[in-house]
């Protein structure tokens, strides 16, 4: 059966450890939103998880039929990215799209504060 | 241009949308005419919107587009009215590819328009234009209040003509004869054909396949 070294699960805990609470407290001052914070988080906890229970990759293997254990977890770990780039993207054209609007709106209440127009 | 319009249309409403310029032509064009500073620049989609929800809020029954960089003679703007007056349309085009004369643009300009205005016409059979891409344009009530919801940001002339004619608008086109750009560049440089192309035909693709985009 597969063991871990000691040394490896004290580094992956130490990180896993820092990295949650950073990104709890970034959530606790509104710089994430929950959602964010599942997210990233998947960041510490899925490497977290196979370097804990180290028969896991082998049984994800089995499940997922690929030859190479570790195959699985980065898949996953793929799919958390892309899932988040997408939501990230997603956002980031809705925030255009307002901004878009947010400009031609006060750029036209400008034109009417400086110039009340005596057309049409 | 400014003078040019007044000269040959007395009476109408003009607006002048700068969006951004830095070489002045806020401060020269609002001595003549209202004028619109965008406070960022937006890009062409953003700026033609802008006057589109002006016209609306205005309550004009129709409204006509022309760029800046005098390649659209205002002497022509009348042609577009009166095709209007003939047989109304919520866009009229004015088309430099049915004009005998003036600037006809550039080869490949002119293969890509004509790409452009197959599609649209294989994907919206009522739709049998020669020039989608003019940025010289006669917009109703029905098109001003659709613009005014939703217009496209970048390329707008063909991907906005492909949301109308779903939205069950009609498009007519008239001749008018074009000049070379006066002032300033195209934006459509070097590899930006390809982009244009690209994504000017997605977009009417998405228009006619997609009931709910945009």
């Amino acid at each position: 059966m597969a063991t871990t070294n000691p040394h490896t699960l004290i580094a992956v805990a130490i990180f896993a450890s820092w990295y949650l609470l950073h990104t709890a407290i970034k959530t606790g001052r509104q710089q994430l939103d929950l959602y964010d914070l599942a997210m990233l988080s998947m960041v510490a906890i899925i490497p977290a998880a196979f370097t804990f229970i180290p028969s896991l990759a082998d049984r994800l293997a089995r499940i997922f039929g690929v030859a190479f254990p570790f195959v699985a977890m980065f898949g996953m770990l793929f799919a958390i990215l892309f899932i988040f780039v997408h939501r990230l993207t997603v956002k980031l054209h809705r925030l255009e799209r307002d901004n878009r609007l947010l400009i031609q709106e006060l750029s036209l209440l400008k034109h009417s504060l400086d110039r009340p127009d005596p057309q049409p | 241009l400014l003078d040019e319009i007044a000269r040959q249309c007395p009476g109408d409403s003009t607006l002048v949308i700068d969006d951004g310029s830095s070489d002045g032509t806020y401060q020269v064009a609002r001595g003549r005419s209202p004028t619109v500073r965008m406070l960022r620049n937006l890009g062409i989609g953003g700026a033609i919107q802008t006057g589109i929800k002006y016209a609306e809020r205005n309550d004009f029954d129709f409204c006509v587009q022309i760029d800046g960089d005098g390649q659209h003679p205002p002497s022509e703007i009348a042609k577009l009215v009166q095709a209007y007056r003939d047989q109304p349309r919520s866009i009229i085009i004015g088309s430099r590819y049915l004009s005998d004369g003036g600037f006809n643009s550039t080869l490949p300009r002119r293969a890509g328009s004509a790409a452009i205005a197959g599609a649209l016409g294989i994907l919206f059979p009522q739709c049998q234009v020669s020039d989608p891409t003019s940025g010289m344009r006669l917009l109703d009530r029905a098109a001003i209040r659709l613009f005014s919801a939703r217009y496209p940001h970048d390329y707008p002339e063909p991907i906005s003509l492909a949301w109308a004619l779903r939205e069950g608008l009609s498009v007519g086109e008239v001749p008018v004869t074009m000049r070379a750009r006066v002032h300033g560049q195209s934006s459509i440089i070097g590899w930006k054909p390809l982009a244009y192309m690209f994504r000017v035909l997605s977009y009417i693709l998405l228009a006619r396949f997609m009931r709910f985009y945009p």
